[in-house]
């Protein structure tokens, strides 16, 4: 823990600064770079636990090897920032597959959604939404024991919602997260030895009895900041690969299609969906829906995050 | 969450409830009248992946069986879908629908019923109509961006 360090490549030095500045409260080296090619150089000196990537360097031409380079020096965690005002460059970012976090963020850059990235990565405890959360804030919680729970629990967290002052469109967009994660943590997550899905294409409306490692644990809370629900399987089949290439899937967009489309609905309909993944383990889906903004002052676009939880 | 309902009323039928795995989309298609299906879908209070699957193929079957799509009173959480993704457009016509408005001066907040036609020209302009709060009787404002909001009514076939 105490050779962590973070790099920074943004080309704006007050940016640098107000990231290094946030950054460097983790107690840890922030080393920052002008460039790509500046920081391929820094990362051959120290194996950064994450890296800060300004979106236009990211899409940039000389980006693939800088992806690379951060692969061959062991960086798992890649991040971007993106403001409203380059919201649009979102579908590029999610498209070069490389990307593990995307905070969309307004004007001055979010400092508690840097810190807790980057804590999460430097303390390896990735897992449990509390870290999302103010303190203090309760988490109800279920454990899904039969298929068929999932309708009634969808609509408890709705009225729940709606019971605690949010609005119709916050409730909503609760319900269709919750609805999608728990489903995708049913019917997707169950896998055999040889990683083969067991109830992927079994019909979605029959009652399956979910015991010992197939429950499902829901958790959710509110903290007047966010609506954040939490699902999470004891399998952990879902790979950052799957991850990343269901969050870039145009054709969801296009034409509804697709493999991995309750994934992509769930990011669409949240401000942030968490991945925290131990392989073989457990996998948690987080998501955040902002109640803080009406949807005049929204992100034009949801920020993501996945983690994989490194053994000692 | 409660299962759909299809409710004949007058020339349409009325949706309530889920868009989910248990919705039966396709069976509505042989309940079209000379070639017109009108959906009035002002009861529906959520729609899943899997009911938005099934709205797809409904949509696209009824292409294919020349059968016109009208759909009245579309609940905003539709309009979210169909702004998404775009292939739940089809080739239904909108005829009028719920858009979100916030009151400037109580603090309310609605979702209220737009006509698309008596409003098509303001529409196309992004201009939402305006609407009296119901609580203070104040102007209330379009709770949404526009351009976002109303991007389901640029598909070619609206």
């Amino acid at each position: 823990m105490g050779d962590a360090s973070i790099l920074i490549v943004h080309p704006d030095r007050k940016t640098q600064r107000t990231v290094q500045r946030i950054l460097g409260v983790t107690g840890h080296r922030v080393d920052m770079s002008d460039d790509l090619e500046q920081g391929i150089r820094l990362m051959q000196h120290n194996a950064p636990v994450l890296v800060v990537v300004d979106s236009t360097a990211a899409l940039s031409p000389h980006a693939d090897a800088f992806f690379r380079a951060a692969e061959s020096h062991g960086v798992t965690s890649i991040m971007t920032l993106i403001g409203a005002a380059a919201a649009d460059h979102v579908p590029k970012i999610l498209g070069l597959g490389a990307v593990t976090n995307l905070l969309v963020h307004p004007m001055p850059v979010l400092a508690e959604e840097l810190t807790v990235t980057a804590q999460k990565l430097i303390r390896r405890d990735i897992f449990g939404a509390e870290k999302y959360l103010l303190w203090g804030t309760e988490l109800n919680e279920r454990t899904i024991t039969r298929s068929t729970q999932r309708a009634h629990i969808v609509q408890e967290i709705s009225d729940a919602v709606r019971g605690r002052g949010q609005s119709a469109r916050v409730a909503s967009m609760a319900m269709l997260v919750a609805d999608e994660l728990i489903s995708n943590a049913v019917h997707n997550a169950a896998v055999d030895a040889n990683g083969t899905h067991l109830r992927k294409d079994m019909p979605r409306d029959i009652d399956i009895p979910l015991e010992g490692r197939d429950s499902v644990r829901l958790r959710w809370g509110c903290d007047a900041r966010y609506v954040a629900i939490e699902v999470s399987d004891q399998y952990g089949s879902l790979k950052r690969e799957t991850i990343l290439a269901s969050l870039s899937k145009q054709d969801v967009r296009d034409t509804g299609g697709g493999a991995g489309m309750g994934i992509s609905l769930a990011y669409r309909s949240c401000d942030h969906l968490v991945f925290n993944l131990a392989p073989g383990k457990r996998t948690e889906i987080i998501a955040l829906v902002d109640v803080r903004y009406p949807p005049t002052e929204r992100m034009p676009a949801s920020s993501y995050n996945v983690f994989v939880e490194k053994l000692s | 969450m409660s299962r759909l309902t299809v409710t004949p009323e007058g020339d349409a039928l009325v949706l309530s409830g889920s868009i989910d795995e248990t919705a039966d989309l396709m069976g509505l298609l042989g309940r079209a009248q000379g070639g017109l299906l009108v959906l009035d879908l002002a009861g529906i209070t959520f729609i899943n992946s899997l009911g938005v699957r099934d709205w797809i193929r409904m949509q696209s079957e009824a292409t294919r069986g020349n059968i016109a799509i009208e759909l009245r009173r579309v609940a905003e959480v539709l309009i979210h879908q169909l702004n998404m993704i775009i292939a739940t457009r089809g080739t239904a016509r909108v005829t009028s629908f719920f858009a979100p408005y916030a009151c400037d001066g109580c603090g309310r907040e609605d979702s209220l019923l737009v006509d698309a036609v008596a409003n098509a020209a303001g529409l196309a302009r992004l201009e939402p109509p305006a609407m009296t709060c119901p609580e203070c009787g104040g102007q209330m404002a379009f709770n949404d961006f526009p351009e976002r909001y109303f991007s389901f009514l640029s598909s070619p076939s609206t």
